[in-house]
């Protein structure tokens, strides 16, 4: 990393604001969680109808990738088991991830690197915390067990990458991966389960991971560039080029074509 | 906004930046059929589930009252039904872009323009209501980055930085594929395309584009916005009951979120602030004045 533009004073009190401002939004999880404990499961749709949705949904997640409107298609139609099934694969890729990030702060070239990627690692590793011990919450209020264990199929793809893992960059591109994975996962999520708390408590944790996305998707832009030193809060707006205001969100709708399945990291 | 204002200099490539440009247009428009697709779908969804039989029926009282004044010979209560409904709408959608508030200052009239209510109050309810809400809102969005845009090239918010031009460019881009993607809902489901504004806090927002005076006001409303926004897709996919509406609700919720991030790094805040979307700052269905 080249010159190191943070202001190590207003990041302490940044942090302190959005750890006031989260505070809201963490009871309105746990309340979502509450009632979900309560809620009892929607009722199914009539027959017919979801018939024909299946039908269509087949037809048309074939024909445009609509990995969004299968979901859909399939909303209403879990169950108890299905749910904590979910909850149990969401844990699991919040698992990896904070086992990821955690691995990724100690490397020196992070350790030692850029204050202000630093400190995203940091954070970013205790929102997923946060997120495992709601969906793990969830999923035990539901009769479930708790999903401890990191998602088996992306705890390999990781470890197939570790040993090419040499600059920040390499770190940025794997996260870049885990947090797409998480926010397409939750997305497809929100239509799978059978309650409205749960849809609000996937709908909650996708949009954040949609924003670690984003934000490492303009750092990684930034190291491409040639312009670490513009990674930094505050940055230098003036001085960012054009395709850092854009290059965070590529995609209008949010995909769903890499999402989880249910069962992936479900306890066996 | 050249990139050599300002005497700086571009810290990529050209041809890496075409290319990143490339890669995002092509990405933007991946999505598209298959939102389309799921448009027509959550329209199907919401016959099967009846609310469009109640908005139809909403529809056809009007229109009967309005054939029963003109039948009776009531020209002049007609006059004052179609003027009132009129006003309304006028009101209802003024779309920054207008000649009111901050549009006028410089920007041209591409936003969406008032053709939303005549068919009067009550048309739609239930989950049709929450869609009419996010079409609004993503007109409301699309109206204020025009605007915005407009007054910064006519030079009224100082310098504006490149990346502050593409965000609000490409963020207006995606806002209006979202309000096609509701429009299609409510067009699916024989209820009137909302094109305007129909808000009652349109006024205020026009009222605070106005005020701002540079880059930095903007943004900060810019993320009020996508605030909103996001957290009114969250409450949608909490509340309504048709399963396209959830799953359209939830994939726009973290687009929205996403633009808020990059806003937030752009004016010098942290990106990630929450640990969870909130609903505090969401938009209720009440704030529809169609």
């Amino acid at each position: 990393m080249a010159e190191e533009l943070i202001d190590t004073r207003l990041l302490e009190e940044l942090t302190e604001q959005s750890q006031d401002l989260n505070s809201d939004a963490v009871r309105i999880t746990r309340e979502a969680l509450a009632e979900y404990a309560q809620a009892e499961p929607e009722p199914e749709p009539e027959a017919e109808p979801r018939r024909r949705r299946w039908r269509r949904g087949s037809v048309l997640a074939g024909a445009a990738g609509g990995a969004v409107l299968l979901g859909a298609a399939r909303a209403g139609a879990a169950g108890a088991g299905d749910d904590i099934m979910a909850l149990q694969t969401a844990a699991s890729i919040e698992n990896l991830a904070v086992t990821v990030y955690t691995t990724a702060a100690g490397l020196p070239f992070i350790k030692g690197g850029n204050a202000t990627v630093a400190a995203f690692i940091a954070k970013t590793t205790t929102q997923h915390t946060a997120h495992a011990q709601a969906f793990n919450a969830a999923a035990t209020q539901a009769g479930g067990k708790a999903q401890t264990a990191a998602n088996p199929k992306y705890a390999a793809v990781v470890q197939q990458m570790l040993p090419s893992i040499k600059t920040p960059a390499d770190v940025v591109k794997l996260a870049i991966t885990l947090e797409d994975v998480a926010a397409e996962t939750y997305t497809a999520n929100v239509a799978q389960v059978s309650t409205p708390a749960l849809r609000k408590l996937f709908g909650s944790v996708a949009p954040v991971e949609a924003q670690h996305r984003a934000t490492l998707l303009a750092v990684q832009a930034l190291l491409a560039g040639g312009a670490p030193e513009l990674i930094a809060i505050p940055t230098d707006a003036a001085k960012l080029p054009s395709a850092a205001g854009s290059v965070g969100f590529p995609d209008s709708f949010y995909p769903t074509k890499n999402a989880s399945p249910i069962s992936e990291g479900a306890v066996q | 906004m050249s990139t050599v204002n300002g005497g700086w200099e571009l810290p990529i490539s050209e041809g890496e930046l075409s290319r990143m440009t490339r890669d995002l247009d092509q990405a933007h428009h991946e999505y598209l059929p298959s939102m389309y697709a799921a448009a027509d779908d959550l329209s199907e969804q919401l016959r099967d589930s009846g609310a469009v039989t109640q908005a139809q029926e909403e529809q056809q009282r009007v229109a009967s009252r309005r054939r029963f004044l003109i039948g009776a010979g009531g020209a002049a209560a007609a006059l004052a039904l179609a003027a009132c409904s009129s006003s309304k709408s006028t009101k209802a959608s003024a779309a920054p872009g207008s000649t009111t508030g901050a549009a006028s200052s410089g920007t041209s009239n591409t936003t969406p323009s008032p053709s939303t209510s005549s068919s009067g109050a009550g048309v739609y309810t239930g989950d049709l209501k929450v869609v009419a809400l996010a079409t609004a809102l993503e007109n409301q969005a699309v109206g204020a980055y025009t605007a915005a845009l407009a007054a910064a090239k006519a030079g009224k918010l100082g310098t504006v930085p490149p990346a502050v031009g593409t965000f609000a460019t490409t963020a207006m881009s995606q806002h209006a594929d979202h309000a096609k993607a509701w429009n299609a809902v409510l067009t699916g489901a024989k209820v009137p395309a909302i094109t305007g504004v129909p808000l009652s806090n349109q006024a205020a927002t026009l009222s605070a584009l106005g005020a701002v005076t540079d880059v930095g006001g903007v943004a900060k409303l810019a993320l009020r916005l996508e605030d909103q926004a996001a957290q009114t897709y969250l409450f949608a996919a909490a509340n309504v009951t048709s399963p396209g509406g959830i799953a359209t609700a939830a994939s726009i919720a973290p687009v929205e979120a996403m633009h808020a991030a990059i806003l937030n790094f752009v004016i010098g805040q942290y990106p990630v602030p929450d640990d969870f979307l909130g609903t505090s700052l969401a938009a209720s269905p009440t704030l529809l004045t169609v």
